[in-house]
């Protein structure tokens, strides 16, 4: 995979996580205990030999610098190649804030220009799933692509008024893509990744942009499927995905990772998913509390009941503290007698004694950071 | 020249530690895990980074290969410096010469150029054997404002075991007026921590003589110090009062793991202020089934737990399997207990596998070990105190 370099797009489509995206971008959303969603496409990059990575950041991108610091932990740190951040910023042509992926693709033009490899591929962040990058840019050299788009047909992936789905004929060439519609016709998800050999794709962001155009999908892709002058092929990556575009996606995806079988074939020992490091002690399960089918990162200590619910690094439930079926991120404090059921504490949140904070299933509560119930 | 620095530390982690039988077989003890997530050379290395002492020479002659690998570039520790950082010292051939380590003394004497680089005001010599936390800094200071040549770390032991240990016998002043090794009758109970602060000119001059004499053993406790303080040197106590346990035979190492689940443990390893670092391997958060039990643990990153665990330590990426019991016990980075598998008063190391139904340890006695790597046959037995393994 010398010959393949990798861009990690983090701007859109957090309208709907609420409080989970107030102050992050959707690549910086906390997940399963010790991760945020970049770290899967980042990490299936690295494991898939890729040694070049760009971070399009757009907006709210002060916490996904924090996390990626120099890349160490993705050993993306070298001299040779590694963990390039790109954030926006202002010149004549560029006020900041991208129009759209391609407006952003045009802004770093000169580091598309700069890097060396043949092929790029590109990702998103707000789906997860473990993207087999290697596998797409061998199918697509193979096959004489002029653009490899890889999708699912995991149904679980499928949203009415959401998403990008595709028609892929028998030999693997996409013929129909349709953006956002209210209920899916196209049997496959795109899953927001492309490989594409790297001059085309200057060539061919300078000509969009150039004409006004600065979405990637709506326009680029679109053009590309319609105009026929391209091959478009479909590569299907295996395994399931999972859109994170609301609080009830999230809290499912999350749920549903509970479940061993899921997990381990969700985290292939082999590939490893990488991550920022936090010096913390092994979690201490005190005398009389209960833990059952629960994740739990290290640093925790658990002096209540906890069910069916994730634990970020160093949270706290005091003893006689009651959590079902919730997720509590990093050094969340739940105190003696509280009772929670279906929220999501977000970072640094305090329950004070007794509080209960009773959700039904499907309407998850969000706790905002930093904040005292 | 590099740039001048006021400490160096020098870490001797040469020594097989024989007393952990089986444990050992395969890593110096330096390398041995501990309380689920660190090795025991984390706690002098991780006291290094938080007294602010950033050069630290690794001396290293028994099995070193995990313990090279594990330090690796220092970075978990933050000891990955442009001007200084952690360095593995193996012993090494010159022209006509070159030979192993004899004792402490010539371990640091071989590595004089070492320390010569950074041109240090003062050495702080450690060992690899001790739980503890400790700031060097503090212990610098009472160097300096003594003004003395050599300062040794000492802590107040019960009295019935102070003839196990190196004892210091001192002035109102903290001066040391007498040292005796291992003494039949002490006259105090200040033990000697193997922790020193020597003054770095003093320290070459003791060591190079030291080496010029053929009958010395090379031992910083029965020939350095003594000589030392025969010369009328300045030397100092400072005293410790934390936690501090030798780990060197498996009752205490199994001993110091327990301690980490007492109600409030005396070794804070929560504190972020004065943080134990160790080398992360990035696993998964632990999972605790339906079916588990989970009463009085330690549990870590990467462990599956499906069965009965209590009073016990489970490291990385350990697994107990459904309907496994695992009671006052130690198991070690990626072990694995097998269904009905019963685990009492014992220690299970580094990816050794326990099959079904096998009985490790008992109710009382002496603590049972199972080796590295080794698999327990489903059914079978290992009794108290016997170590269960590759011999």
């Amino acid at each position: 995979m010398k010959n393949v370099m990798g861009i990690i797009y983090t701007g859109e489509r957090d309208e709907q996580l609420k409080e989970l995206t107030a102050q992050r971008c959707v690549a910086a959303v906390p997940l399963l205990g010790r991760y945020r969603l970049i770290d899967f496409p980042l990490s299936a990059m690295v494991n898939g030999g890729i040694r070049n990575i760009g971070v399009i950041a757009q907006r709210n991108y002060n916490s996904l610098m924090d996390h990626l610091g120099s890349g160490r932990e993705w050993n993306l740190h070298g001299k040779r190649a590694g963990l390039v951040f790109l954030p926006p910023f202002l010149t004549k042509e560029n006020v900041g804030v991208y129009s759209g992926f391609l407006d952003a693709l045009h802004a770093n033009l000169h580091y598309l220009r700069r890097s060396k490899e043949r092929y790029v591929v590109i990702t998103d962040t707000h789906i997860l799933f473990n993207p087999q990058f290697d596998r797409m840019a061998a199918f697509h050299e193979e096959s004489g692509a002029d653009l490899t788009l890889m999708y699912t047909r995991d149904p679980g992936a499928r949203r009415n008024g959401l998403g990008r789905y595709i028609q892929v004929q028998e030999d693997g060439r996409v013929t129909a893509l349709e953006v956002d519609p209210t209920i899916p016709h196209l049997p496959c998800t795109y899953l927001e990744t492309l490989c594409i050999r790297r001059e085309l794709l200057i060539h061919l962001v300078d000509e969009a942009v150039s004409q006004g155009q600065y979405h990637l999908t709506r326009n680029l892709l679109m053009n590309s499927i319609n105009g026929g002058e391209m091959k478009v092929m479909g590569f299907e990556n295996p395994g399931r995905a999972w859109q994170i575009d609301s609080v009830q996606s999230y809290f499912d995806c999350s749920m549903e990772l509970l479940d061993q079988e899921t997990r381990a074939n969700f985290f292939p020992a082999d590939k490893p998913v990488l991550t920022k490091l936090r010096d913390e002690m092994p979690t201490r399960h005190m005398p009389g509390s209960l833990v059952k089918n629960s994740l739990l990162a290290d640093g925790c200590v658990v002096e209540g009941i906890v069910e069916n619910s994730i634990l970020f690094r160093g949270v706290h439930i005091e003893k006689g503290a009651v959590v079902r079926n919730s997720i509590i991120m990093q050094d969340g404090l739940v105190q003696s007698g509280a009772e929670l059921q279906y929220c999501i504490l977000d970072k640094q949140t305090t329950v004070l004694p007794g509080t209960r904070l009773m959700a039904p299933k499907s309407y998850p509560i969000v706790v905002a950071k930093d904040s005292t119930v | 020249m590099l740039r001048k620095k006021r400490c160096v530390a020098m870490l001797l982690a040469g020594g097989q530690g024989s007393r952990l039988g089986i444990l050992t077989r395969h890593v110096a003890k330096p390398a041995v895990p501990f309380g689920g997530k660190y090795r025991i050379i984390d706690f002098p290395l991780s006291n290094c980074t938080n007294s602010g002492v950033d050069v630290v020479g690794v001396l290293t002659q028994y099995r070193p290969l995990e313990l090279n690998a594990y330090i690796a570039s220092g970075a978990p520790w933050d000891l990955d410096l442009v001007d200084g950082g952690v360095f593995v010292l193996p012993p090494y051939q010159t022209g006509a010469t070159g030979e192993w380590y004899k004792g402490t003394a010539n371990a640091i004497y071989q590595n004089l150029a070492f320390i010569a680089q950074y041109n240090p005001d003062y050495v702080l010599i450690l060992s690899g054997d001790h739980i503890y936390k400790m700031d060097y800094a503090a212990m610098l200071a009472h160097h300096e404002s003594h003004h003395a040549d050599a300062t040794i770390a000492v802590r107040q032991v019960p009295w019935d075991e102070a003839s196990r240990f190196g004892i210091m016998n001192t002035d109102a002043n903290d001066n040391i007026i007498d040292f005796e090794e291992k003494p039949k009758n002490p006259k105090s109970n200040n033990a000697s921590m193997g922790v020193y602060v020597f003054t770095w000119e003093k320290l070459r001059k003791y060591l190079i003589e030291d080496e010029k004499n053929p009958n010395s053993s090379n031992d910083f406790g029965k020939n350095i110090i003594p000589a030392m303080l025969r010369d009328g040197q300045v030397m100092t106590a400072y005293s410790f009062n934390g936690y501090w346990k030798d780990v060197g035979t498996i009752e205490s190492l199994w001993e110091a793991n327990m301690d980490l689940l007492t109600e409030k443990p005396e070794i804070d390893l929560h504190d972020k202020k004065f943080r134990v670092y160790a080398r992360n391997l990035g696993m998964l958060p632990q999972h605790i089934a339906a079916t588990a039990e989970v009463d009085n643990c330690l549990v870590t990153e990467g462990c599956e737990i499906r069965g009965a665990i209590r009073h016990s330590i489970l490291s990385s990426g350990a697994i107990v399997e459904e309907g496994a019991r695992v009671i006052d016990s130690v198991i070690m980075p990626g072990a694995r207990i097998e269904s009905g598998a019963l685990v009492k008063r014992a220690i299970v190391a580094e990816n050794a596998v326990v099959g079904r139904g096998a009985v490790i340890g008992g109710d009382e006695g002496l603590i049972a070990v199972v080796g590295q790597d080794a698999q327990v046959p489903e059914g079978a037995q290992v009794k108290p105190g016997e170590q269960f393994g590759e011999g």
